[in-house]
């Protein structure tokens, strides 16, 4: 995959991780440091793809409905593992919001994924959340 | 500046023990950077566990490292001055643990918590007008040679290209640009949520819906809960669950009233004209 699309896919990761992240009303720290471990380790990202995905030329004239919009057009698998850890981000702080549940299920529809695979995704995000929150540390 | 000059004056008036403690470290940077960094770290531990007396809520472990975290997460330590306090943290605590601390490292650290004791003023007295002047390097009590002056040079030049691997590692890891406006940007997504709300409320999703989302949330929520790391009894995480996916059925149920409100009205609108 070329560097441009390496960052085309990485910004499409930082728009769904930070819809899901904002629709939980707040932010912990341990959700932001998720975000860029899961995107590095499980999405395969270099650190200078992230950086690029957040500048101003990537990010900011794109919204949630382009977001949408590009998901629809990867392939399945990658799809899917941006699906797993958007709802890991959800998971982190283990409260669930309106518009957290409004965005999980436009992200899964856009993905078409079927009710099982949405089902696998959410388990592999619970083991996911469950192991990047550090240890005692407050929901 | 001189032997007996220091630039933490102003401290004295916000903390004694801390300015104190600042004082120690700056008369120590050049004979023993070693003694800087401890005084450094129990500088910004006192800080700590002040802050976590005045800010914080619960039990707080006393370990510092989580101490910064939890004022962290809390926001009551913003991230450019967490990031100070850690890297003298973890300067403090490798000098503990034996490895020696190079003086352009010290003079770094104490640069930093020069800086730190300006906003934790403010922060311990709210309302302090603190008007930080430009930090004066303490002047070595003899002259250092070429050959020291130029390793100095070569370690800062290290220490500064590692603080840049650093940052640049940390700013691929966060959810923002160090460009964009958080608050602006968060304000722009949520408007956006609630109008993919407003519309799936009205249209539905075509395969995933909102209720099924929920109730799969629902259980997993149940499911964190209940491991060991949390400790909730199962009864009560299953409440929990219910509660929140109450919640949710609650907001769907308002949405669609809304939406099938809307519509009523607009039919009787078209019925009157």
């Amino acid at each position: 995959m070329s560097l441009t699309e390496q960052v085309h896919l990485a910004t499409l990761w930082f728009l769904s991780a930070r819809a899901m992240a904002v629709a939980g009303a707040d932010m912990p720290t341990v959700q932001e440091a998720a975000t860029g471990l899961y995107a590095q380790a499980i999405l395969g990202f270099s650190e200078e793809d992230c950086r690029k995905a957040k500048n101003a030329d990537h990010i900011s004239n794109k919204t949630l409905i382009d977001c949408l919009s590009g998901v629809q057009q990867l392939p399945k698998e990658v799809a899917e593992k941006i699906l797993t850890g958007v709802m890991m981000i959800s998971y982190a702080d283990r409260k669930m919001k309106p518009l957290e549940v409004r965005w999980a299920s436009m992200l899964a529809s856009a993905i078409d994924v079927t009710p099982d695979d949405f089902q696998r995704c959410c388990v592999n995000a619970r083991v996911i959340a469950s192991m990047l929150r550090p240890h005692g540390a407050p929901a | 500046m001189s032997g007996k000059e220091t630039n933490f004056t102003f401290l004295e008036k916000y903390d004694k023990r801390v300015a104190a403690l600042a004082k120690q470290a700056e008369e120590y940077v050049h004979t023993d950077p070693d003694s800087c960094m401890f005084k450094l770290r129990l500088m910004v531990e006192t800080m700590a566990k002040k802050l976590t007396n005045l800010q914080m809520r619960g039990d707080i472990s006393q370990d510092l490292g989580a101490m910064l975290g939890a004022l962290e997460r809390g926001g009551v330590v913003p991230r450019r001055q967490a990031d100070s306090m850690h890297a003298i943290r973890r300067d403090g605590n490798a000098a503990v643990h034996g490895s020696p601390t190079p003086v352009p490292t010290a003079m770094r650290r104490l640069k930093e918590a020069y800086r730190i004791s300006g906003w934790f003023c403010k922060m311990v007295k709210r309302g302090s007008k603190i008007t930080l002047h430009e930090f004066q390097p303490p002047i070595p009590p003899v002259p250092v040679s070429k050959e020291t002056a130029d390793l100095h040079g070569k370690l800062d030049k290290l220490e500064e290209s590692i603080e840049q691997r650093r940052g640049e590692t940390r700013e691929s890891l966060l959810m923002f640009g160090p460009q964009e406006n958080v608050e602006d940007v968060s304000r722009r997504i949520i408007e956006e949520l609630v109008a993919l709300d407003n519309v799936a409320a009205a249209a539905g999703e075509p395969t995933i819906d909102a209720d099924f989302v929920a109730l799969v949330m629902a259980m997993d929520l149940e499911q964190i809960e209940e491991d060991p790391r949390h400790g909730v009894d199962s009864r009560q995480a299953r409440r929990e669950a219910e509660q929140q996916l109450e919640g949710i059925k609650q907001h769907l149920a308002e949405r669609e009233k809304a939406f099938l409100n809307e519509r009523t009205f607009l039919l009787e609108q078209r019925d009157v004209t």
